[in-house]
């Protein structure tokens, strides 16, 4: 018995306007896999990435979640489904404390709708097994680090056990060792055996931990290749290449 | 950048982490504020029967105040207040002129003041404007709609010869204590319940702080800031049904400007204007200092017109002074 994919996008189109942002894109993604999804700015990557996250809805395809067939309208439904994005600036409010952070929209509570902070201030502990460690459940986000606030976001998306997490450039605008770390993070998920779609415009970020590569130009797929099969120069070259086109 | 926002961060950090200390030092100013003026009015001040007078008026701007401050740490603004408070007023007064119940009218005010916070709500996410303007018109209009039912005329509710039981439950004394400042510490204590341990604060604090992050979380980030309108007209209209009890009449000019005094009171209180920040216990204090305020100028006979002269230079005085502490802690 052939294995379903965990996702299956079929042909998505997107518009805005007259551009075509996002022009016919297929791919699949399977059970713990990490997918990098590369491409340069404009390329199509973060609209792709709100069509799967409910953020935007597509003008044409269809998307498949274990072969069912799946309308996602709202971030909730993405969320209902196992699709957890996290965004790279937005993936926590900085004026709230990191409990009500890793809660947030699915805060624990009791029949009254009240809060039950003795289980939120667990997010400490559940934080320490994926090697993050942060002194108070009270602490504002707005004092972590970048990487610290990325390991947040990607801890609560286990936490929560999503079967597909995106990353939208979960490395930008970090320092070397930061990127370490989150790259650290993002095995985890692999380890769980949760499929990731990394989405970076850096090779070298994605390269060392992704199983398969689908690269992005003016909104078309233009490779989907296992890691096996491909090097970074030949990812670069069909990143960079015909340029002048 | 990075170590700029790192420090900010920390003196936020610091700033959360006194909240509570400065609002002991908001409630320590309106202590000071009571001792200085016990002086100036030569000990008239602090007399029964003018704590009695501050503490209605401390709980009927207070009741406004903790929902408007609500609805600023949800990231919008209410100038309706004032209007919505009066129009909660007049259809309290009209119904019970026409013989009404005045309960019923109460329920029928309630929830008139909701549809008027509903409409605010509404049209400032549906739309996507600022709720600055979208208040700004309603506030206008609503008082325009007053003006066009009452031209202008006053409107007696006498309710308290009729139904004393109406009277006495909004407006009447529970031993010392008078009822409107029941209600208003009931509300308070509820709010801050709310907004500190319930699920729906964790969003009001959420979309106030980052609209996008909480969309991306899964909150309806339209409903929540609807649901603050509502609560903000319902408590308005509760007001002026107080008031217009209170004063057993109705005038075309009740409620007006205290959607100012509202934002003044929630700031004051250490409401950020930007959303995301805020408590409630920090929008009562701010109430009682503006409240003390007025009535110990007043009683010092000094006079109400330099109220607003004083009033004014503390506001603009706290925004410098936070600007001030936050400015020191990153440096």
């Amino acid at each position: 018995m052939k294995k379903l994919p965990l996702m299956e996008a079929k042909n998505i189109h997107k518009w805005y306007g007259k551009v075509h942002a996002v022009n016919g894109v297929s791919f699949i993604v399977n059970r713990g896999e990490i997918i990098g999804l590369i491409g340069d700015n404009g390329a199509g990557k973060s609209t792709l990435i709100k069509v799967l996250s409910g953020y935007h809805r597509p003008n044409e395809g269809e998307i498949f979640i274990e072969g069912e067939k799946v309308k996602i309208n709202s971030p909730s439904d993405a969320r209902a489904l196992g699709i957890e994005t996290v965004y790279q600036e937005q993936a926590l409010v900085d004026s709230m404390s990191l409990a009500r952070n890793f809660y947030m929209g699915r805060e624990p509570v009791n029949r009254a709708g009240f809060l039950n902070k003795q289980k939120m201030n667990e997010c400490i502990k559940i934080l320490h097994r994926i090697g993050l460690f942060i002194k108070s459940p009270d602490l504002l986000v707005r004092s972590l680090s970048g990487g610290e606030k990325q390991g947040v976001a990607i801890g609560r998306a286990m936490y929560f056990k999503a079967k597909l997490v995106l990353l939208d450039e979960p490395t930008r605008a970090l320092s070397v060792k930061e990127v370490r770390t989150v790259l650290d993070f993002v095995k985890e998920f692999k380890e769980a055996n949760i499929s990731v779609i990394f989405i970076t415009h850096n090779i070298q970020h994605v390269y060392g931990i992704a199983d398969r590569f689908l690269i992005l130009k003016n909104g078309e797929a233009v490779k989907d290749i296992e890691k096996d099969a491909t090097s970074v120069e030949e990812l670069t070259e069909a990143l960079m290449g015909d340029r002048n086109a | 950048m990075k170590e700029r926002s790192s420090g900010k961060a920390r003196n936020i950090e610091i700033l959360r982490r006194l909240s509570t200390v400065r609002e002991i030092i908001i409630f320590g100013v309106s202590v000071g504020m009571f001792i200085l003026f016990f002086f100036t009015s030569e000990g008239k001040f602090v007399s029964p029967a003018v704590i009695d007078i501050i503490s209605v008026a401390v709980s009927e701007l207070g009741l406004i105040v903790i929902g408007v401050a609500l609805l600023m740490i949800s990231g919008e603004f209410d100038l309706s207040v004032g209007s919505v408070s009066a129009f909660g007023a007049l259809i309290v007064a009209k119904f019970y002129q026409l013989g009404l119940n005045p309960f019923l009218a109460l329920v029928i005010a309630l929830v008139a003041g909701m549809a008027m916070g509903a409409i605010n709500g509404l049209i400032t996410v549906k739309f996507r404007l600022p709720s600055f303007i979208v208040t700004l018109g309603t506030m206008i209009a609503w008082r325009g709609v007053i003006y066009v039912i009452t031209a202008g005329i006053p409107v007696g509710f006498r309710v308290i010869e009729t139904h004393p039981a109406f009277y006495n439950f909004l407006v009447g004394d529970v031993g010392v204590i008078p009822v409107p400042s029941i209600w208003f510490i009931v509300s308070a204590i509820i709010l801050m319940l709310i907004l500190n341990s319930h699920w729906f604060g964790n969003h009001v604090y959420a979309v106030g702080g980052n609209k996008e992050t909480a969309r991306a979380m899964g909150i309806n980030t339209d409903k929540t800031k609807v649901i603050c309108f509502m609560l903000v007209g319902m408590l308005s209209a509760f007001v002026g049904v107080m008031r217009v009890t209170r004063i057993r009449g109705f005038h075309a000019l009740q409620g007006s400007e205290i959607e100012l005094m509202a934002i003044a009171a929630a700031v004051i209180g250490g409401t950020l204007l930007s959303g995301g920040v805020g408590t409630i216990v920090g929008a009562c204090l701010g109430a009682l200092v503006i409240t003390v305020l007025e009535y110990g100028l007043i009683m010092s006979g000094i006079g109400a017109y330099w109220y607003k002269l004083v009033l004014g230079i503390i506001i603009v005085s706290v925004v410098i002074i936070n600007r001030f502490f936050e400015q020191r802690r990153e440096s």
